[in-house]
């Protein structure tokens, strides 16, 4: 019911999951590169800046942010719940598993727009009329179009790690998993993960760096 | 149920633990020079994420040399990224009047 067709260029279908688990890991290693990018950024900005960025750090959303950052960890908690049950031939339970990690992430991208449409209202946006004015606006600007360019990318990541989830979903419901054969469950929470550990770099970087005074 | 989550508490629960050291250390009166000690229970989460939530140790040695690999040239993109701007001399302009 639940055997993955083997390709011809592996010896077997454990060959076929080792690979794309592999696979995955080499994909994760570039994204590390894809973020780390970013993370220079804030890095040579800040030492340039350092009292803008502080500043700017301040008028972020704290509770938001660590709203979040409880949200995503769980999240993360719970997708691995599910791998477990997989692995354990439990696909009931790793569907409920599922349903939970996307709410979560749902509630995750829900109050990150809250955070964001705040952020406008509060004239937050780099440009004309942006709220911050005086010495320390050129970093505070700088500040914030770092934050916007790496919430967006973060939140895309998010809604493609939502839909494979969704994808998960719907093969589980049709028996495509079993305790032989789950790879496309680990390698989806392997992705879902990741993207948690860039969110526990992010926050401090955006919400903490600068926020004492 | 209880098999699979009673492995799994434990790091959500050092994750929830950390997370609450991190947000503490930011309210500290560190100052600019120790404002990175708020990575350091940061970097400990990203650690516990990937040996306890992506199993990194369970793998084989392909998936282990992609994981240092990301390490290594993430380090190596930081370091270099930020050498030249971190050790630079920036001299004032000279203003030249003329009568």
């Amino acid at each position: 019911m639940s055997e993955a067709h083997v390709h011809f260029q592996y010896d077997s279908a454990a060959h076929q999951e080792a690979t794309a688990l592999d696979g995955m890991w080499l994909f994760l290693a570039t994204e590390v590169l894809f973020f780390g990018a970013l993370f220079l950024t804030w890095l040579v900005s800040r030492h340039f800046h350092p009292q803008g960025f502080a500043e700017a750090a301040r008028h972020t959303e704290l509770l938001i942010g660590s709203i979040n950052t409880a949200v995503l960890v769980t999240s993360s908690f719970v997708f691995s719940c599910g791998l477990g049950f997989i692995e354990r031939g439990d696909a009931r339970s790793m569907i409920r598993a599922c349903f939970v990690t996307a709410l979560l992430g749902l509630a995750f991208i829900t109050l990150k727009g809250v955070e964001w449409t705040k952020d406008f209202s509060d004239h937050l946006v780099p440009g004309p009329g942006f709220a911050i004015a005086g010495a320390d606006s050129g970093g505070a600007q700088i500040f914030f179009c770092f934050y916007f360019v790496a919430t967006v990318l973060h939140a895309v990541h998010m809604l493609v790690g939502l839909g494979l989830i969704a994808w998960l979903v719907q093969r589980a419901r049709r028996g495509a998993f079993s305790a032989a054969s789950h790879a496309p469950v680990e390698v989806v929470g392997l992705y879902w993960s990741f993207v948690d550990v860039v969110w526990l770099v992010l926050y401090p970087l955006i919400y903490l760096v600068g926020r004492p005074g | 149920m209880r098999q699979v989550v009673r492995p799994l508490l434990p790091v959500w629960l050092g994750l929830l633990a950390l997370f609450a050291v991190e947000l503490g250390t930011a309210f500290l009166p560190l100052g600019h020079a120790f404002a990175g000690l708020i990575l350091l229970p940061a970097a400990a989460m990203v650690g516990l994420v990937g040996f306890g939530f992506m199993r990194l140790g369970r793998y084989g040695a392909i998936a282990r040399c992609f994981a240092l690999a990301a390490v290594f040239w993430l380090l190596v993109l930081l370091g270099l990224g930020s050498m030249d701007p971190f050790t630079r001399t920036e001299y004032p302009v000279r203003v030249t009047t003329y009568p």
